[in-house]
């Protein structure tokens, strides 16, 4: 990617401070000078890293999603969790707000940018745009403070604290395809700068 | 790229009479409405900033109440039922030697909060007022942005317990009224953070400067 076609000119999102934007290398990223905001990273091969990311999260996802997550066992019991047996447990118990939020934040939304980016993504691999690409990108760039399966995760650790000392708790298929992807979600949002995207999406401008 | 420019005299794109897109940063003429690139509105600020971010903080401050004063979840076991406030949870930890942990949550469902809350209102008057030091006041509103969201491993938490912990007579964890109240000021205060226009803060330290008027 070169910085001939960003157009010129820019500001920084935090300060207004006006810039033309230096000529980065692969890898490089602009700061600004007067509050030290990123300005822009020029990520080595972002298009495709987000590309793969992305599809990587979305199969991670439906794998996290249709197998169990995590089991507990105590006083000869078994109970065996979905990731979505969570949210129903919240809905069962009168708490629908809640269970609707939790739902938002770890299976919906997750899903829904997974699939806006690879609607925008894939396509511009080959160089084209799809019909209405341009809201999508905008709308999962608004969602992605909302996707907090990395906060869900840390919650799973802490709660595997509580627990420990009352009963034995296991891992399932679900938990470590969850582990993968966060890693592979935060990965796909980091390796693209919206610069750059936004670049791509309009060639002409 | 590293090392300060001595040279470099910062202008601001407003005084030029440019103004970039919140979603795309794509710059233009203040006289556009809608951005050329991705087709959102334009705003030479975003609107009614500080207002909307006071209303939110405003809110999840009084949340914040129930929050912590009612019941987080309530463990029942066969001796009998036990309510868990959030601070209680972080004083059964410690009590229990499990320092890392009772820290976290300290940190996330006390300590963080408070913070930002704190922090929101020091943005706001930043805002209002010209500061001393308008680069760490930005710096605070990036770091305020960026933690909020980690607030809500509570609720979590909560939500794990109550579905994997269900052993009939044994022990069962029901959610409490204040799982969905701390999720609302977690909401709130990261609604309110997003509104803020940290700008604002340089906007005003530019009125303030003889050199610009």
């Amino acid at each position: 990617m070169t910085i001939e076609k960003m157009g010129d000119l820019t500001a920084c999102p935090h300060c207004d401070t006006l810039y033309r934007l230096p000529a980065l290398g692969e890898g490089e990223t602009a700061l600004c000078q007067t509050c030290g905001a990123k300005l822009f990273i020029n990520t080595r091969n972002g298009l495709h890293r987000a590309t793969a990311f992305s599809l990587a999260s979305l199969g991670f996802l439906i794998i996290a999603n249709s197998f169990p997550f995590m089991s507990i066992t105590a006083a000869g019991r078994k109970n065996t969790v979905s990731l979505f047996d969570s949210v129903v447990a919240l809905w069962n118990y009168q708490d629908p707000w809640l269970a609707g939020a939790v739902f938002a934040f770890i299976i919906g939304l997750p899903i829904l940018i997974c699939v806006c980016q690879l609607y925008v993504l894939v396509p511009l691999n080959f160089g084209k745009v799809l019909a209405g690409a341009r809201m999508l990108c905008r709308f999962s760039q608004h969602s992605v403070p909302w996707s907090m399966v990395e906060v869900f995760f840390l919650g799973v650790l802490v709660s595997l604290l509580k627990l420990v000392s009352l009963a034995q708790v296991g891992f399932e298929v679900g938990f470590w395809t969850f582990a993968a992807l966060v890693f592979c979600l935060t990965a796909s949002l980091v390796s693209i700068d919206r610069r750059e995207l936004w670049t791509l999406l309009n060639p002409t401008s | 790229m590293s090392g300060k420019d001595k040279t470099f005299h910062p202008r601001s794109a407003a005084s030029a009479g440019l103004v970039s897109c919140h979603d795309c940063a794509r710059l233009q003429p203040a006289s556009e409405h809608f951005c050329h690139d991705c087709g959102s509105e334009m705003h030479f600020r975003k609107s009614a900033s500080v207002e909307r971010t006071l209303a939110f903080t405003l809110a999840s401050i009084v949340l914040y109440v129930p929050a912590n004063v009612l019941p987080i979840m309530t463990v029942s076991q066969i001796g009998g039922q036990e309510e868990n406030t959030i601070m209680g949870g972080v004083i059964t930890f410690w009590q229990m030697h499990a320092y890392p942990v009772a820290i976290i949550i300290f940190t996330a469902s006390v300590l963080i909060p408070i913070l930002k809350m704190l922090a929101i209102f020091a943005l706001c008057y930043a805002a209002k007022r010209p500061v001393k030091n308008p680069k760490r006041m930005t710096k605070i509103y990036r770091v305020t942005e960026l933690v909020g969201r980690w607030s809500m491993v509570d609720v979590f938490v909560v939500c794990i317990l109550v579905s994997l912990v269900q052993m009939g007579q044994v022990m069962s964890i029901r959610p409490g009224p204040a799982a969905l109240a701390f999720g609302g000021v977690v909401v709130l205060t990261m609604i309110g953070a997003h509104c803020f226009d940290p700008r604002l803060i340089w906007d005003k330290v530019a009125e303030a400067t003889p050199a610009n008027k």
